[in-house]
């Protein structure tokens, strides 16, 4: 468990923002490491097997949430609409660079991702988040290449357009002050 | 949706389609620069362009997010295994104990079916049984050799009964 740990937390909060909702699925992740520990066959590495029991239990703690339809901007926070607005007057600029791991940014990040589906979420912050390969995902999921490839396609689409109305609302801020 | 062909001239075509196509941090300088000069002249594509870059900065600030396994959850998870495993023990006698009842109330079924086959059922079949034996044994082996010139008990010839009824009238003549 201290060995696999911190790989296993950082798996999960990929998934989960709040600490209490990542240690469950860590638990329960070592529960089904301990309990199943017999079918390890050996062919990949313990990290590798214990990461794939990871996502998938994390997978299926998201699907069994229930999933914000969409995210309007007028759900957003004093400091979420703030931070949008710095993002949006100082882009490629190093002060954004450096407000991006920000905890309101994180939140916000949350908050869009949750509006996307689990899958589209795994494959996004895996890849685009993480920067992790195809065959990352892969062998933490046991998808194909080709399906990871046009998920992440369509969550990039989905997480855009997310974004691009919650950016819409700086719009026309911008214009109605003009 | 706008559509887009990659090519070499990005004036033209709108680049909503390749910043979808790859990851954005994975995109080369000079395809920034095609998108970057192409975004300026299309607005549609510039606000695509700038959605893509928050969308990154906001995944990468969301992966930056790492939480630590609390002091306990160690002691925790062990607590729970052990818990789970003593559950499972517990479960698996209860389901052994109704399996093993289960068996003897079927053996005690079994012994009291058989009970009343081998002591009911035969006394009251009794009275047959002999003649029924008689039937069965009358062609076997030790029935012919030995018993075939042996009349029955309950058997009487004729000459028995003329012998009595010619006793009986030489009495009354006497």
């Amino acid at each position: 468990m201290r060995r696999y740990g911190p790989r296993v937390f950082r798996v999960a909060s990929r998934f989960f923002r709040e600490r209490s909702m990542v240690e469950d699925a860590a638990q329960e992740v070592f529960l089904k490491v301990f309990t199943e520990l017999r079918k390890y066959e050996g062919r990949g590495s313990m990290e590798g097997w214990i990461t794939r029991i990871t996502t998938n239990i994390c997978l299926n703690l998201l699907r069994s949430a229930k999933r914000r339809p969409q995210l309007t901007a007028s759900e957003l926070t004093e400091a979420e609409s703030s931070w949008l607005d710095t993002t949006l007057a100082r882009a490629a600029t190093e002060r954004h660079r450096s407000s991006e791991r920000s905890f309101v940014a994180a939140d916000l990040a949350q908050r869009v991702l949750e509006t996307l589906s689990p899958d589209d979420r795994l494959v996004l912050t895996m890849i685009d988040g993480d920067d992790s390969s195809v065959k990352d995902v892969v062998e933490a999921t046991g998808w194909s290449e080709s399906k990871i490839k046009v998920l992440a396609f369509r969550a990039r689409r989905r997480m855009r357009e997310a974004v691009e109305r919650l950016l819409g609302r700086g719009h026309a801020a911008e214009n109605a002050g003009n | 949706m706008l559509p887009k062909t990659r090519g070499t001239n990005m004036k033209d075509e709108h680049i909503i389609s390749l910043v979808e196509s790859k990851r954005f941090a994975g995109l080369a300088e000079s395809e920034r620069a095609e998108i970057s000069s192409h975004a300026a002249a299309c607005e549609s594509c510039r606000r695509a362009f700038e959605a893509v870059d928050v969308s990154s900065l906001l995944l990468k600030a969301r992966v930056n997010e790492e939480f630590e396994p609390s002091p306990f959850f160690q002691t925790r998870v062990l607590a729970l295994l052990r818990e789970r495993q003593a559950a499972n023990e517990k479960w698996a006698w209860s389901r052994l104990w109704r399996t093993a009842g289960g068996l003897a109330t079927s053996m005690v079924a079994t012994v009291a079916t058989l009970a009343v086959l081998t002591f009911v059922i035969p006394g009251a079949q009794a009275p047959d049984s002999p003649n029924s034996a008689a039937v069965v044994n009358a062609y076997s082996t030790d029935a012919v050799v030995l018993d075939a010139a042996t009349p029955r008990d309950d058997q009487i010839s004729d000459s028995d009964v003329l012998a009595t009824l010619y006793d009986a009238d030489n009495e009354v003549v006497k």
